[in-house]
Parts: C-alpha cells; sequence; structure tokens
C-alpha cells in the first residue's frame, strides 16, 4: 500500500514539476495519434459516406470486412507493418521501421475501419431519413454527401472522439513497429509498459494518471457533445 | 375518364411490392391546371399514386407522360407529410435546393419566408421550429424551385390551423398562377375547400376522376359515396 501511495505522490510531483522526459513522451504521444486520427478521418469519413449513400456490387461485402477489421488485433496488425516495413520486407528500403512515421502508419490500420463504420452507422440514419426529400429535388451524389457531413457533423465530433480513444491508448502495435525507442518513438503506453518492467513505477504511474485523464477527458466531451446537440429535444441546431 | 385540358397523361402504371399490387393498372388524362385532390382511405395507394408521378419510384410498367419538355415531373417537386428538415437555419434549408444561389433567390427566398409566416426567422435554426413551420418551410423549400408541378402528401396532418391556413392560400395563389397540384389529404372539407378535381382511390384502383363539384355531390361509385358518407358520419360522431 505504502508503494502505490509513495508512486501516486512521485507521480503527481512529476506531473506538475512538468518533468522534461513526461514531457517529451507526451508530446510524442499527441502528435502521433493526432496525426493518425486526422488522416483516418480523411479517408475513413468520407468512406463510410459512400458506402452508407451509394449501392454498387460487393457493397455489402466491403461493410462487412470493414465491421471485422474494426475487431483487428493490435498486435497482428503490428506483426503485420514490421514485415512489410522490415528490411527484407516490401517497403524495407524506404527504412521507416522504428520510427514515428511507421507508428502513424499502423494507427491507422486500427483506425479507419472504427472511423469508416462509425460514419457509416451515422450516415445510414441520415441517408434514410434525407433520401427521398434529396431525390424529389434532384439534389447530385456529391452535393448529398456534402450534406450528409455537414449535418451529422455532431455525430462526427463522437467517431473522431472514439478513434482518438482508440488511438492514444493503443501499445500493441506501436510497440512492435515502434520499438519503443527513448527520445525517438517512446509514447505514453509503450513508456508505461517498459518503465513498469523496470520497476520505475513513479514514472509509469505518472504517465497512468494522464492517460486515464484523457480517457475520462474523451469520454465527459462524447457524452458532452451527444447531450448537448444530439438530444432530439434540444437540437439547437 | 374525366378530360380538362390534359397535360398529363397516365398510361397502365402499375406498381407492386413482393408480389402485392399496391396500385393496379391506372389509366388517366389529368388536367394540367388547378389542384388535383387525391381522397382515399389508408392503405388505398395514395402516397403511391403520388411518388409514381414525382419519379421517386418508377412503375412495374406503363408510362407517365406529359404535353411538354417544360411541363415535366422533372421541375416538381414534392412536399412530405413528415417534414424533412435539414439540420440548419430556415433560409439555408430553403436555399439548399437551388443549384447556384443568386441574389435575385436570396429575395425569392426572404419573400416566401415572409408569404409562409416564418419573417424573422431566417437564421433560426430550423430544427427549433414548430411542426406546422417545419411544414410551411418544406413548401417554401419547395416553392424557390419553381416547379410546374408540386405534389403534397398530406401536408396539413398534425399541423395547427394557423399553418393549414398559411398553406392553402399559398397553394390556391400559386394554381391560380399556373402551378398543377396533387394534394393528397384525408380532410374532406379541405378537398372541398382546394380542389378543382378529385382522384378517387380505393384498394390501390382509381375509382373516379372528376370534378370537385360532381364528386362531393354525387358520387358515380358506390365505394366513393361511401368514404365520403363515412367522414362525414365520423366527423358528426365526434361533434
Amino acid at each position: 500500500m505504502g508503494q502505490i501511495t509513495n508512486s501516486f505522490f512521485e507521480a503527481f510531483k512529476l506531473i506538475f514539476s512538468f518533468d522534461p522526459e513526461l514531457i517529451e513522451i507526451l508530446y510524442l504521444s499527441f502528435e502521433i495519434t493526432l496525426i493518425a486520427v486526422i488522416i483516418s478521418c480523411v479517408i475513413g469519413i468520407p468512406l463510410g459516406t459512400v458506402l452508407a449513400c451509394t449501392r454498387f456490387y460487393f457493397r455489402k461485402a466491403i461493410i462487412s470486412i470493414f465491421f471485422a477489421l474494426m475487431g483487428l488485433p493490435p498486435v497482428v496488425v503490428g506483426l503485420f507493418v514490421y514485415l512489410i516495413f522490415s528490411r527484407s520486407g516490401t517497403l524495407g528500403w524506404m527504412g521507416l521501421l522504428y520510427s514515428p512515421t511507421v507508428m502513424i502508419i499502423a494507427q491507422i490500420i486500427l483506425i479507419t475501419p472504427i472511423i469508416c463504420c462509425l460514419t457509416f452507422q451515422t450516415m445510414e440514419s441520415l441517408h434514410l431519413k434525407y433520401r427521398e426529400l434529396f431525390q424529389s429535388f434532384h439534389i447530385g451524389k456529391v452535393k448529398a454527401m456534402k450534406a450528409y457531413i455537414i449535418d451529422s457533423r455532431f455525430e462526427l465530433i463522437t467517431v473522431i472522439l472514439a478513434g482518438f480513444g482508440r488511438s492514444i491508448s493503443e501499445v500493441g502495435a506501436i510497440i512492435i513497429v515502434g520499438g519503443n525507442i527513448d527520445h525517438l518513438t517512446r509514447v505514453m503506453t509503450t513508456a508505461i509498459a517498459l518503465e513498469t518492467s523496470k520497476g520505475n513505477l513513479s514514472l509509469a504511474m505518472g504517465l497512468g494518471i494522464i492517460l486515464l485523464l484523457i480517457a475520462v477527458f474523451v469520454n465527459v466531451a462524447m457524452i458532452f457533445t451527444k447531450n448537448k446537440f444530439l438530444n432530439p429535444s434540444n437540437q439547437d441546431l | 375518364m374525366f378530360k380538362k385540358n390534359p397535360n398529363i397523361k397516365i398510361s397502365n402504371i402499375s406498381y407492386s411490392i413482393d408480389g402485392k399490387c399496391l396500385l393496379k393498372k391506372t389509366s388517366l388524362d389529368v388536367s394540367g391546371n388547378g389542384i388535383t385532390v387525391i381522397l382515399g382511405a389508408n392503405g388505398a395507394g395514395k402516397t403511391i399514386f403520388l411518388k409514381l408521378l414525382s419519379g421517386l419510384i418508377n412503375p412495374d410498367n406503363g408510362e407517365i407522360k406529359t404535353r411538354s419538355k417544360d411541363f415535366s415531373f422533372s421541375n416538381s417537386a414534392m412536399v412530405f407529410q413528415e417534414p424533412i428538415i435539414l439540420r440548419r437555419s430556415v433560409l439555408s434549408n430553403i436555399l439548399f435546393v437551388i443549384d447556384k444561389i443568386q441574389s435575385q433567390k436570396k429575395i425569392m427566398a426572404s419573400e416566401l419566408i415572409d408569404t409562409l409566416g416564418l419573417s424573422g426567422k431566417d437564421n433560426q435554426s430550423a430544427q427549433t421550429l414548430s411542426a406546422g413551420e417545419k411544414q410551411r418551410l418544406s413548401l417554401a423549400r419547395a416553392l424557390i424551385t419553381q416547379p410546374k408541378i408540386l405534389l403534397l402528401d398530406e401536408p396539413t396532418a398534425n399541423i395547427e390551423p394557423t399553418s393549414t391556413i398559411y398553406i392553402e392560400k399559398v397553394l390556391e395563389r400559386k394554381s391560380s398562377t399556373g402551378t398543377k397540384i396533387f394534394f393528397v389529404t384525408h380532410d374532406i372539407n379541405q378537398a372541398k375547400r382546394l380542389a378543382n378535381d378529385i382522384i378517387y382511390l380505393e384498394n390501390g384502383k382509381v375509382m373516379e376522376y372528376t370534378k370537385s363539384s360532381i364528386f362531393f355531390k354525387n358520387p358515380t361509385t358506390l365505394s366513393g359515396k361511401k368514404y365520403i358518407s363515412g367522414i362525414i358520419s365520423d366527423v358528426k360522431n365526434n361533434n
């Protein structure tokens, strides 16, 4: 018990003293996560919208594949990306292994299906609602899709937050492809795993507290968005 | 059937879903002006008929022709029973259906907002409007496209009398300026007020197409008589 209390005390000391090592890890974590989420949104939101609003051959098969990809085991993704970017791999010549770039790529593979499928679900319900209206006014597909994205902006915030939450807490894939190298690829989750195994519980605890606070903040933001903007009785949009 | 300046020729159209025939082989020469009210009990095929006219659904067979390209269903607009409102301001909702937003269209949108009793609500979120106001907004949105044919599916069901009055007045004005209007309603008194002619449907079949005055005085079919008398007795009972 004393050790836990001590670790907590040390952790808060690190946080409030703005420990340079902690700040560096935090900065890299946010950098990788934000870039991965932005790229995933650029791919996933239009893709989810197209899948929801258009009809074509193999559409249902593609949707099923994306839903299956939501449950991708991170370590398998890590292994897959590792094999591709290792020296003997297809893209080994790029020399990206153990770099933040390859960590972002692994994150994108993990998050894009989540962003895409959650967007799909949001857009599908909106498409059912608006379809006849757009059809009756001969609204083109591109204009219709823009309208779907604009009109589901608040739902999309929760989709993005879900992707962010998933990304920032990821460890399995990025520890394989990033290698957890100090001052280069060490992020919060990989640092927690390493420091715990080293017995440096104060830094691990400090990072754990920050990660927990981020998770709480993301969830509170999602609940706030839902209540404020998506409650049918309070749609002051 | 009844002909008066026929501009819309409906030839042998039918529509079915999962083997169930919702509209049986229907042929009509419909007048190209005035207000045609479509009457019939629930499930008679009124909405299907309207959707077929608008092109939202395609008939299994048969065709709908209009006399000229200018006067066609590609130049039509529809107002639904449940107003479908985009999550944006009143003005943006109206302007959304316009391809190129010019200043002239903005002025027209403002005029429509005033005409339909939504003055001062241009920049208000459309989601905060009452049900009746939303339906008036739907009508304004349809009218900004300057349709030659306007299709309305029970637009005044479940809305307050004020909105009904606004909508009826605007429809009468549009009809007098040459817009062809198809109007589905269950309200017999509203049909009497608005209709130039009546299409009466039963079980997916057009039973009567005639002038409003003739239909309400002396419907030629037994089901038409029953329909009118049924509703009148319902109203009496309710009173």
